[in-house]
């Protein structure tokens, strides 16, 4: 008796499509929601194409499955993940094979499950709980028979062997789910100790430990606490099939609390290089399946969003600034501007997905992004961009410590917002491979333990 | 249960804000106003709209700076304080009420516990967030303020009052602690300060004051000599010292001791009598405590120890009460043992309880010799004097038993007297319904004693300071 998963018959349709040149292999992703029970697919894309290499390699004679670029998938699940709101995560993968090579699936499907697990953890600032589900699951299709093979994998345990798993389709799986929504104001000092090469770790350690409190926090849900092992949703409104989907708000409140310096008896004083202060409101989105859900599931999805949310736009920000700039001296003393999130109907399902906009980039930029992640055409008109808000750049910075308020000249300020137009996620070979190679060494750098 | 007027209820609300400023010179001349106008930005925060009180043990949450909104319906601007207390779930549910109904009157206020939260959603704008970089060297300054704060009332005041206050007293401690904080700074080294809550007589009442952390008792004489003059107390006792805190009637005392078992007890019903009790806090000790099996021989260390506990509560002493076997070193440090008494079963008297206080607290002691048992019950007059005055623990030893006298009920008039005995004989565990059942502790008459006997009585003299 394995894990069981229920999966949207969009999903089914779109793995039907998938053209795949005949004796070529193809990989993509599989997202949702788990829960201790069941977990519910919602959405599959492939592996973004990659040009010329892979064609190349394939003269040599070697396995199709070999040439399988593990990075190449990893960094797609890496960006996919980003894109996904609260609740929803990257479940697994699937591959199509000719049936020649597939005896041969499982252990690439495991390779493949390994690695991406790993680099989709590293940026985590969140601890996962007893609660959290460690298996992954792995969709062998056939390219000729179109018969599918589904299995799991416990990513707990690297020795453990594929277990065979429930696979069942069903329509409108999240048609009905329930959407938590809330803005958060973040204002968060981080003190920069040591040389310019411990910022990431400096900002690493402010995010984590403003990530602590947020975990920690009394979590609201339209009005109550949602503590417990009690309903999210009791009574009324348990129709399973209705149309409507509800919003709930979400209110969170946190306190101060610093355990580590809780016994001191004087102050903790650092002598910093200077200071980063991450300073906006965010907007957040969490999706809850609604098979009778549990209060304190939903406020884990919403608060893990709201870490996400800022993680990731910092993230990004500095492999940006890594990749135009060379190293992250660029950081310069003034206001910059991080990636607002913006939203998007997602493929299939009335779930959305989102992305983030870089002051400089449009509308058309965040398209085109969806196209290539999600394997989805998106009109330009349903993307929402209202929900967050452009910076403003002000004019006289507070005089937080004092300075002399004229260092921070404007022209500086307008001159650092105007970042590159750096290419994130064309195909062009050169510039894609030298980003994957580029972002994955940023995580390690990032996040490294 | 019967709500009358004079039912008073204290709302403690407590919570962290960080306290946090970066300094370019801890020693320049702008520092000040740094870390006041930091201070100054936490108590902005606290008149938010962002703050909300939980009331624990209960789904309660109030914002009180929005016009009083609140999580339960039922709950409104105009309701009282009393009206909160139904949906407050008591810690240990049903064994409370037990003793609520007999002790009703000795149980004090009702406290409300409260915690300091912030609203992190809701915010007023929906700018995308920025990074703002500073690249100057600066000294990053943090700590944690643990906010304490109490206000009194009765059961009819509103509930909107009470939160209004209780965000006014929180400004009012955030500036109380940038006082604190800007007199003890030496350049970047901050003291964390923390307030304290001391219950003084009337009309000050419940009042906060707040001290630096490590900063011993010792040290603060200064400031406790101008709140004496301030609030007008005696210039001879300690009111302000850090154990003299007031202890909340709804905490449980971490060390697991019994305080004050004497006050579950009825009085004697003597005609004309007056009682004379000793004043404060005392712990009982008594044999097997401490996993020390003292049964047979320990009798006059527990007195001790029980006295000893009197000295640290009311804060004359910060030393933790001795065990026996430091009793006895002292007594070989004295010089009135020899060293192989430590460690031994050897009792001690009066005397020997005179000299440990005085070797290990400095505390002088008077001693009372009475030729026979008998003769204790014409000692009323000495004994209600020193109740009155010192009002300390008294060890009495003779015949082959020690024990502590905590007051007694004499009149003047006719001479008649009891004795509140408080006795370490006791093997059980600290189960309070034995303890005044059995009369382990009790009041006794004359005939307690042994007639024959004689006996020596060690009545410690509390020391002339604050």
């Amino acid at each position: 008796m394995g894990r069981s998963y229920i999966v949207d018959e969009a999903v089914a349709k779109y793995l039907g499509g998938l053209q795949a040149d005949p004796g070529s292999c193809s990989t993509g992703l599989l997202a949702g929601q788990s829960s201790p029970q069941r977990e519910f697919v919602v959405l599959a894309m492939q592996t973004p194409h990659r040009e010329s290499e892979g064609q190349l390699k394939s003269s040599r004679g070697g396995s199709q499955l070999d040439d399988i670029d593990v990075e190449w998938v990893t960094e797609h699940a890496r960006q996919v993940s980003r894109m996904l709101p609260g609740g929803l995560c990257i479940l697994g993968l699937f591959l199509v094979t000719p049936p020649e090579l597939s005896k041969d699936a499982q252990n690439t499907l495991k390779r493949l499950i390994f690695a991406m697990d790993k680099c989709i953890g590293k940026g985590r600032l969140w601890e996962l709980t007893e609660e959290d589900v460690t298996d992954r699951v792995t969709l062998h299709i056939c390219s000729k028979t179109k018969k599918t093979v589904c299995k799991t994998l416990d990513v707990k345990d690297p020795k453990s062997s594929a277990k065979p798993a429930d696979w069942k389709y069903q329509t409108d799986v999240s048609s009905s789910w329930p959407m938590l929504t809330c803005s958060v104001e973040v204002d968060l000092p981080i003190p920069l100790t040591g040389s310019s090469d411990n910022t990431d770790k400096c900002m690493k350690d402010g995010l984590r430990r403003w990530a602590k409190q947020i975990e920690a926090g009394n979590c609201l849900i339209s009005g109550r606490q949602a503590l417990d092992d009690s309903e999210l949703i009791s009574g009324q409104k348990k129709n399973i099939k209705t149309t409507h989907r509800q919003t709930l708000p979400a209110r969170i409140l946190v306190s101060d609390e610093q355990p580590e310096l809780d016994e001191r008896c004087s102050a903790l004083v650092q002598l910093c290089s200077g200071s980063i202060r991450v300073r906006g409101v965010v907007h957040c989105r969490a999706y809850i399946h609604n098979n009778k859900p549990k209060a304190k599931h939903a406020a884990q999805a919403i608060k893990r969003d709201i870490i996400n949310t800022v993680s990731s736009r910092v993230e990004m920000f500095l492999e940006d600034l890594l990749i135009s700039e060379g190293s992250h001296k660029g950081l310069c003393t003034g206001q910059q501007a991080l990636p607002r999130r913006v939203f998007a109907p997602m493929p299939f399902s009335g779930l959305s997905v989102c992305d983030y906009m870089f002051p400089d980039e449009s509308t058309a930029d965040v398209a085109e992004r969806l196209k290539e992640m999600l394997d989805w055409e998106t009109p330009e008109e349903d993307i929402d961009i209202s929900l967050e808000k452009n910076q403003l750049f002000s004019p006289e910075l507070e005089i937080i410590d004092g300075h002399d308020s004229s260092k921070h000249v404007i022209s500086e300020e307008v001159e650092n917002s105007k970042i590159h137009k750096a290419p994130h996620y064309y195909t062009g070979v050169a510039v894609a491979a030298t980003i994957a190679l580029l972002a994955t060494a940023t995580s390690l750098l990032y996040f490294s333990e | 249960m019967v709500y009358s007027e004079e039912c008073a209820i204290i709302f403690r609300v407590k919570g962290i804000l960080e306290f946090s400023c970066q300094l370019d010179n801890p020693n320049g001349s702008q520092s000040q106003s740094i870390i006041s106008k930091s201070f100054q930005g936490l108590r902005s925060k606290v008149s938010s709209k962002s703050i909300v009180f939980t009331v624990c043990n209960s789904p309660i949450l109030i914002w009180p700076n929005t016009g009083f909104r609140s999580s339960m319906e039922s709950l409104t601007e105009a309701s009282s304080c009393g009206d909160i207390l139904q949906y407050i779930e008591s810690d240990d549910g049903g064994s409370k009420k037990s003793i609520k109904k007999k002790d009703k009157k000795r149980s004090g206020p009702t406290v409300v516990n409260m915690k300091l939260l912030f609203e992190v959603t809701d915010p007023a704008g929906n700018e995308a967030p920025s990074l703002i970089q500073m690249s100057t060297q600066q000294h990053f300054v943090k700590m944690p303020l643990h906010l304490d704060c109490v206000v009194s009332v009765t059961t009819d005041e509103s509930l909107t009052f009470v939160c209004t206050e209780l965000v006014e007293t929180l400004r009012k401690q955030l500036a109380d602690m940038e006082e604190v904080v800007l007199r003890y700074r030496k350049g970047s080294s901050f003291l964390v300060p923390q307030p304290f809550h001391f219950r003084l007589p009337e009309p000050a009442g419940l009042t906060t004051v707040i001290y630096p952390a490590g900063v011993p008792d010792s040290q603060l004489q200064a400031i406790r000599e101008d709140l004496h003059r301030k609030f007008e107390l005696p210039s001879d006792r300690p009111y302000l010292r850090r154990a003299n805190a007031f202890h909340f009637p709804d905490a449980a005392y971490k060390d697991g001791y019994l305080r004050n078992p004497h006050v579950h007890l009825n009085p004697p019903n003597i005609e004309d009598a007056k009682l004379y009790l000793v004043q404060g806090v005392y712990s009982y000790h008594h044999y097997m405590q401490d996993r020390v099996d003292d049964d047979g021989w320990g009798c006059a260390y527990r007195s001790l120890q029980t006295i000893c506990s009197w000295f640290q509560q009311q804060g004359y002493v910060e030393t933790a009460v001795p065990t026996h076997t430091q009793i006895q070193q002292a007594l070989v440090d004295v010089g009135d043992k020899e060293p192989r008494f430590v460690g031994s079963r050897q009792w001690i008297g009066s005397i020997e309880v005179q000299a440990v206080l005085n070797q290990l607290l400095g505390v002088t002691s008077k001693i009372l010799f009475v030729s026979q048992g008998s003769e204790l019950a014409t000692k009323g007059r000495e004994l209600a004097n020193h109740f009155q005055t010192e009002g300390t623990p008294i060890m009495i030893g003779g015949g082959v038993l020690a024990h502590t006298i905590l007051g007694v009920a004499w009149s003047e008039n006719t001479g008649q007297i009891r004795f509140l005995i408080l006795d370490p004989h006791y093997t059980g565990g600290e189960d309070l319904q034995t303890i005044t059942d059995k009369g382990w502790c009790g009041w006794k008459g004359p005939e307690f004693w042994d007639q024959n006997a004689y006996y020596n009585l060690c009545l410690p003299q509390r020391p002339k300071t604050i």
